[in-house]
C-alpha cells in the first residue's frame, strides 16, 4: 500500500512536469494561430492580430496562461480548441475510441505473431529456422512501420483492388467494416513490434531453458509441451511483458504516423494537426492525455509482475 | 475524359475574355454567360447520386470571413455566395445580385439582388444580410484577411429589401471583381453571433452543410431551393480528407473515391489506369521567390536581374512541377489575356554569360553569400530553391538552403514583413494564388502605398506606380491591359521576386463523373455541375 502511495505520489510529479513541459514546447514553436490564419499572402493588421490573441487569451503572460490552463483541467475543462471552437475535451472523447482500438488490436496481434514465434524459434535446432528469424528481425526492426504502411496500401490497392471503407465506421455499428478497416493500420504497426517480442521471447526462453529447474522438470517425466508452456514460459514472460507494456507507450508515438497515412481520425491525427496549426489546447490536452496514459501502463506493468512472479512483492 | 493541355489552356478564346473583361471593367452587368457554358458541359445532364471525393488538406474553418485559407475556401465554396461569381472562364458574373450600377464617378455602386433566393435554413435572403455580411468582413474585431480589399466601403445602405447601396470614398472600379471572392459570402444576419461558424455553416450555395467532422470528412446535400434552376444535379458530396497522394490514388483504383487533386508525379502513376481520367490547365498557383529587396546586395536590381538569368526556367518547371507547369510572370499565365505571353517572356532561357557581366557590373564580380528559406510542406519550393542553389554556383554565389516546418516559415515570414525587412531572411519560396483581378498581384506588393508592400517601406518603383494607379482608375479593358503589361515587364527587368511558373491544376475522376469543369481559381466551383452517369 505503502509503495502505490508513493507510486501515486510520483505519478503526478512526473504528469506536472510534463504539462509544464508541452505548455512551454508549444509556446516556443515559431509562429501562432495568427500567422497561421493569415498565411504568407495575407497580412493581418496590428489591431486585427491583437483582436485574435485576445479572442484566445494568449495576450496575457505565460504564466497566468499556464494557470488559468491548470485551474481548467482541475475543474474537467479542457479549454476550447483554436480551430474549431469545439470544446477539446469533447474532442478527445470522440477520438480516443479510434486510438485506443488501435492499440489494442496491435498489441494483440503482436502478442499473437510475436510469443508463438519466438517460443518455436526458442526450441528449433535447425539453423534455417534461426537465420530466418533473424533476417526477419533484422528486416522488421530497420523497416519503419510508416514505410511498411505505404507499401501495404499499395499492395492493397495495386495487387488485389481491394481498400477497407472510406468513411470510418465505429466497431459498436458494424464489426466486419470496422475490422476491415483496421487490419491494415494494425498490420502496419505490428510487423515491425513484434519482431522484438520475437526477439525477447527467443532470448528470454533461452536463458531460462538453460537453468537448472527445466532439467529437473525434464526428469521428473513432465511431457515436453508442459515443460515449454508451465515451467519455461511462464518464467519467460516478464521480459516480455515489460516490453509489451513499453511498446504500448510506444505505440501512441506510431500511431501519430499511422493514422496520417490511413486517413484514421483518431488521437494522433488530432495531435499531428494540432501542431501543425498551433491549436494549442488541443496539443496540450492531447499531450496530457498520452502522458496519462503511458504512465498507467507502466504502473500497470508493475503490478503485473507480481502476478506473474509471487516472488516479487512492492514493499 | 480527355487529357487537356496546356494548349487547351490557351485556347481560352482572347475574344471570349476580352469580353468578360470588358464588362468587368465597366462594372456593368451581363448575365447569362455561364448558362451557355453549362449547356455544352455534356449530353443531358441527370439528377442523384453522391460524389465521393477526397480533399487534400483538412478545411482549417468553414467562416468565409475569418481566414484567407484555400483549404477552407475549397470547403465552404459550396455552401456560401457572394453577389458576384465567376465563370469557366473566370469572368466575373451576377450571382446572388442580378445587376450593379455605378454612379456618383464611380463613388456609389447600387447593387439589385435576386428575389427568393433563400438560405439553407429556409429564410429568405435581403439586403439587412448583405449588409450585415460585409459590414461583419469590414468590421476590425472579425480580424477578417479580407478586410483591406473591401476597405473602400465606406457606408452601406438598405435601400429596400431587394437593393444595396454602397458608397466609397474614392472610385474602387475592382469591387464588383472583389465582391465575387467568398471574401464576401453573404450570410443570414446574426448568425455569426448565434453559430459556431468554424465548423457549421448556412449559406445560399448549392449545397447544405450535412455534418463537418474537422479533420475527418465534410459531408454536404443538395440544396433543393437553390436559385440557380436545375442545378445542382448531385444529391450530396463527400469530401474525405486524405493527406497522403498514395492513399488517394489507391482510393481512386479501388473505385472509393470519384476525384482527388493530384500532383504532377501522382498523375505519372495514374497513366493507363481505366476509368479514370486526368484534366490539367494552368492555374492561378505563381511558384516565386520574395526578395528581400532593403538590405545587401539584393538592394540591387541588376543583382536579383542577373541572378534570376543564371537559372533555367524549364528547369525549374521539369524539376519542382515534373513539366506539369508553364513558365510566367507576375500575373499567372492563363489569367483572362491580362499576363505576358511565355513565349516572349525574359530571362526564361538561362543566360550565365550575361549574368556574370550584369553582376560585374553591379561590383560583385567574385559573388557573395546568401540565405533562402522555404518549407518542405511544399515539396515544390524546396525543389525550385534547390535548382536556384545549383546554378547560382555559375556566378559563385554561395546560397544556403534553411527548411522549415511551415508554421514556423509563416511567422518569419510575417516578422520579416513587419519589421521592414530588417528581421528574417534575404529571400522566401512561395506561391501566389488567386487574385480577383490582375490589379492583385501588383498593386498590394509593388505600389509604393500598396498593403503587402512591407507596410508601404520597399523602396518604390518610380515607373511603376503611375501605370498601376491608372489602371486601376481606367475602365477600358484594353487600356487596363496595355498598363498592366507593361508594369509586368518593368517588374521582370527589376526583379523584386522571381516569378518562375504557373502550375497545372492537376484533378482526377473516374469515369462516371460528367460535366465537371475546372477553374483558373484553383477552386472546384464546378462541382454545381456535375452529374454521375
Amino acid at each position: 500500500m505503502r509503495y502505490l502511495a508513493r507510486r501515486a505520489l510520483w505519478t503526478v510529479v512526473a504528469l506536472l512536469g510534463v504539462s509544464v513541459l508541452i505548455f512551454l514546447l508549444v509556446r516556443l514553436l515559431p509562429g501562432n494561430i495568427v500567422d497561421i490564419l493569415a498565411g504568407t499572402e495575407g497580412q493581418l493588421s496590428r489591431e486585427q492580430r491583437a483582436a485574435v490573441l485576445r479572442e484566445f487569451g494568449l495576450d496575457r503572460s505565460v504564466p497566468v496562461q499556464y494557470l488559468l490552463w491548470m485551474r481548467g483541467m482541475l475543474r474537467g475543462d479542457l479549454g476550447w480548441s483554436f480551430r474549431s471552437g469545439q470544446p477539446v475535451a469533447e474532442l478527445l472523447a470522440s477520438r480516443l475510441p479510434i486510438t485506443i482500438e488501435l492499440a489494442v488490436l496491435t498489441v494483440l496481434a503482436v502478442t499473437l505473431i510475436g510469443i508463438p514465434l519466438g517460443v518455436l524459434a526458442s526450441v528449433s535446432r535447425s539453423i534455417r529456422v534461426k537465420t530466418l528469424v533473424q533476417i526477419v528481425g533484422l528486416l522488421g526492426l530497420s523497416l519503419p512501420s510508416f514505410w511498411i504502411a505505404v507499401l501495404l496500401i499499395i499492395a492493397a490497392s495495386h495487387l488485389f483492388g481491394w481498400l477497407p471503407a472510406l468513411i470510418f465506421v465505429s466497431p459498436w455499428s458494424d464489426p466486419w467494416v470496422n475490422l476491415q478497416q483496421m487490419f491494415l493500420p494494425v498490420l502496419s504497426l505490428a510487423l515491425g513490434l513484434s519482431v522484438v517480442v520475437v526477439r525477447m521471447t527467443r532470448s528470454s526462453m533461452l536463458e531460462v531453458l538453460g537453468q537448472d529447474f527445466i532439467k529437473v522438470a525434464r526428469a521428473k517425466g513432465l511431457s515436453a509441451r508442459a515443460v515449454l508452456l508451465r515451467h519455461a514460459l511462464r518464467n519467460a514472460l516478464i521480459p516480455i511483458v515489460t516490453v509489451l507494456g513499453l511498446q504500448m507507450g510506444y505505440l501512441l508515438g506510431g500511431v501519430v504516423i499511422t493514422e496520417q497515412i490511413f486517413g484514421l481520425p483518431g488521437l494522433g491525427w488530432t495531435l499531428l494537426n494540432g501542431v501543425y496549426q498551433r491549436d494549442y489546447p488541443v496539443v496540450q490536452a492531447t499531450v496530457m492525455l498520452f502522458a496519462v496514459t503511458f504512465v498507467l501502463i507502466n504502473l500497470a506493468v508493475d503490478l503485473l509482475y507480481t502476478y506473474l512472479d509471487p516472488r516479487i512483492r512492492y514493499e | 475524359m480527355a487529357r487537356t493541355g496546356w494548349d487547351r489552356g490557351r485556347g481560352l478564346s482572347r475574344r471570349d475574355l476580352l469580353a468578360g473583361g470588358l464588362a468587368l471593367g465597366g462594372g456593368l452587368a451581363l448575365g447569362a454567360s455561364a448558362r451557355s457554358a453549362r449547356a455544352q458541359a455534356a449530353g443531358a445532364p441527370r439528377h442523384g447520386g453522391t460524389l465521393v471525393a477526397a480533399a487534400e488538406i483538412d478545411p482549417i474553418s468553414l467562416d468565409p470571413h475569418t481566414n484567407s485559407n484555400f483549404s477552407a475556401m475549397q470547403a465552404f465554396d459550396h455552401l456560401y455566395e457572394s453577389l458576384t461569381m465567376y465563370d469557366e472562364k473566370t469572368n466575373v458574373v451576377p450571382a446572388l445580385a442580378q445587376s450593379w450600377e455605378i454612379t456618383n464617378n464611380g463613388k456609389t455602386y447600387t447593387f439589385k439582388l435576386r428575389p427568393n433566393v433563400k438560405f439553407h435554413n429556409g429564410q429568405t435572403m435581403t439586403a439587412e444580410d448583405v449588409k450585415y455580411s460585409i459590414e461583419r468582413v469590414l468590421d476590425p474585431k472579425t480580424a477578417s484577411p479580407w478586410k483591406s480589399w473591401l476597405d473602400a466601403i465606406k457606408e452601406i445602405k438598405v435601400l429596400d429589401p431587394l437593393t444595396v447601396q454602397m458608397n466609397l470614398d474614392a472610385p474602387y472600379p475592382l469591387l464588383g471583381s472583389f465582391a465575387g471572392m467568398r471574401a464576401a459570402g453573404i450570410i443570414p444576419k446574426g448568425l455569426a453571433e448565434r453559430e459556431n461558424l468554424k465548423i457549421k455553416g448556412i449559406g445560399t450555395g448549392p449545397f447544405k452543410l450535412v455534418e463537418y467532422v474537422p479533420q475527418d470528412r465534410v459531408v454536404y446535400a443538395r440544396n433543393p431551393d437553390y436559385w440557380d434552376k436545375p442545378l445542382p444535379y448531385l444529391d450530396g458530396m463527400v469530401f474525405k480528407v486524405l493527406h497522403e497522394e498514395n492513399a488517394r490514388l489507391a482510393a481512386l483504383r479501388a473505385g472509393q473515391i470519384q476525384y482527388a487533386f493530384l500532383s504532377a508525379q501522382g498523375a505519372a502513376q495514374l497513366e493507363g489506369a481505366p476509368g479514370i481520367g486526368v484534366q490539367k490547365s494552368p492555374f492561378a498557383w505563381v511558384v516565386l521567390h520574395y526578395i528581400n529587396v532593403l538590405k545587401g546586395p539584393l538592394a540591387d536590381a541588376r543583382v536579383r536581374r542577373a541572378m534570376r538569368m543564371a537559372v533555367d526556367t524549364n528547369e525549374v518547371i521539369q524539376k519542382a512541377a515534373f513539366g506539369a507547369a508553364v513558365p510566367s510572370g507576375p500575373v499567372p499565365t492563363g489569367y483572362g489575356d491580362w499576363y505576358l505571353d511565355p513565349k516572349g517572356l525574359p530571362y526564361v532561357k538561362a543566360d550565365v554569360e550575361g549574368a556574370r557581366k550584369l553582376l560585374a557590373d553591379a561590383g560583385h564580380a567574385s559573388g557573395f553569400k546568401l540565405e533562402i528559406k522555404c518549407s518542405p510542406q511544399y515539396p515544390e519550393f524546396v525543389a525550385t530553391t534547390l535548382v536556384i542553389q545549383e546554378s547560382l554556383k555559375k556566378l559563385s554565389i554561395d546560397v544556403t538552403v534553411t527548411q522549415m516546418e511551415w508554421g514556423a516559415f509563416v511567422a518569419e515570414n510575417a516578422k520579416s514583413n513587419r519589421s521592414c525587412g530588417r528581421e528574417g531572411s534575404d529571400v522566401y519560396a512561395s506561391a501566389n494564388t488567386f487574385r480577383p483581378d490582375p490589379d492583385g498581384y501588383l498593386y498590394p506588393y509593388f505600389h509604393s502605398k500598396g498593403d503587402l508592400n512591407k507596410g508601404g517601406c520597399d523602396r518604390p518603383y518610380p515607373r511603376v506606380d503611375p501605370l498601376l494607379v491608372e489602371a486601376r482608375q481606367s475602365a477600358n479593358h484594353a487600356e487596363r491591359r496595355r498598363l498592366y503589361q507593361e508594369a509586368q515587364r518593368i517588374l521582370v527587368e527589376e526583379s523584386p521576386n522571381w516569378w518562375w511558373y504557373a502550375k497545372f491544376n492537376i484533378e482526377a475522376v473516374t469515369g462516371k463523373v460528367r460535366g465537371y469543369s475546372q477553374s483558373f481559381t484553383g477552386r472546384r466551383l464546378f462541382l454545381k455541375k456535375t452529374y454521375l452517369a
